[in-house]
């Protein structure tokens, strides 16, 4: 299980800085203009915060890459197939 | 036979979304990576029916989805059941789950219905198209928005929002603070 031990990060430096809120507003999670009545309502900002997090979550555990047992997996998997290699 | 090393490396540089959307699933990295390994082993067993050049992200993430509702799910309590297992398994692990300044925006999260959070994960967070993300779950592309929709709407109730600044810094030191006197 070594693939638990995490190396935790640091905080993205711009994470809260007005560049960062304002680059995200931009174009948060991809959103169509068919969504903007919402975000309207909900108001841009907020709705930026949130797309953020989200992704700052996720990407916390993207940054860990491959566990080496799931890399050992693919690698035994790809390189055994069926037998006839 | 072996496996086309490009394919092979299209599987590996998926892995670490997959996990990142495996854990949103089960809410705990012990169980998200035993179903990783679960879908790679079906996906390679069965990778004649991947077709090179179309998306091997939703491919993948698909295999997952569908592994993770006919098996997991079953063997336990939905997952929407904010105040039990899933929720619980947020608080236990923090360490496992992610950075603890995240403790409450994860406790929100838990409490969205799965399907919400699922499709607020794959279009917000993994970053498919609204499209790609109807395929993964199959369901329609308007069933997709609106529950972006929905779940982004009541993330913000949750959360209380009234202003930027209330999700700022700030709150996130109350977060971590609150997060030290619990359990």
């Amino acid at each position: 299980m070594s693939g638990k031990t995490v190396n935790i990060q640091p905080p993205a430096p711009d994470s809260d800085t007005p560049q960062a809120r304002e680059g995200s507003a931009r174009d948060d999670m991809g959103k169509p203009a068919t969504h903007r009545k919402s975000e309207v309502r909900l108001g841009r900002e907020v709705q930026a915060r949130i797309g953020q997090q989200l992704r700052a979550m996720y990407d916390d555990v993207v940054r860990q890459g491959v566990p080496a047992h799931i890399a050992d997996l693919v690698r035994r998997l790809s390189e055994q197939d069926d037998g006839t290699a | 036979m072996k496996l086309d090393p490009a394919i092979r490396d299209q599987v590996l540089a998926t892995v670490p979304s997959l996990r990142a959307f495996a854990i949103s699933l089960c809410g705990n990295i012990d169980r998200a990576d035993d179903l990783v390994q679960e879908t790679l082993l079906r996906a390679l067993a069965h990778i004649d029916s991947f077709q090179p050049g179309t998306n091997m992200p939703a491919w993948l993430f698909t295999i997952l989805r569908n592994l993770f509702r006919s098996e997991y799910r079953k063997r336990r309590r939905e997952v929407e059941d904010a105040d039990g297992r899933y929720a619980e398994s947020l608080k236990s692990h923090p360490e496992q789950t992610g950075r603890v300044e995240f403790s409450e925006f994860r406790a929100a999260l838990a409490k969205l219905p799965s399907d919400q959070r699922e499709a607020l994960i794959l279009v917000g967070a993994s970053g498919f198209s609204y499209e790609d993300a109807a395929t993964i779950c199959g369901c329609a592309v308007g069933t997709i928005k609106s529950r972006v929709n929905r779940a982004r709407t009541r993330l913000a109730d949750l959360l209380a929002i009234d202003s930027v600044d209330d999700f700022g810094p700030d709150r996130a030191t109350r977060a971590v603070l609150a997060g030290g006197g619990r359990s």
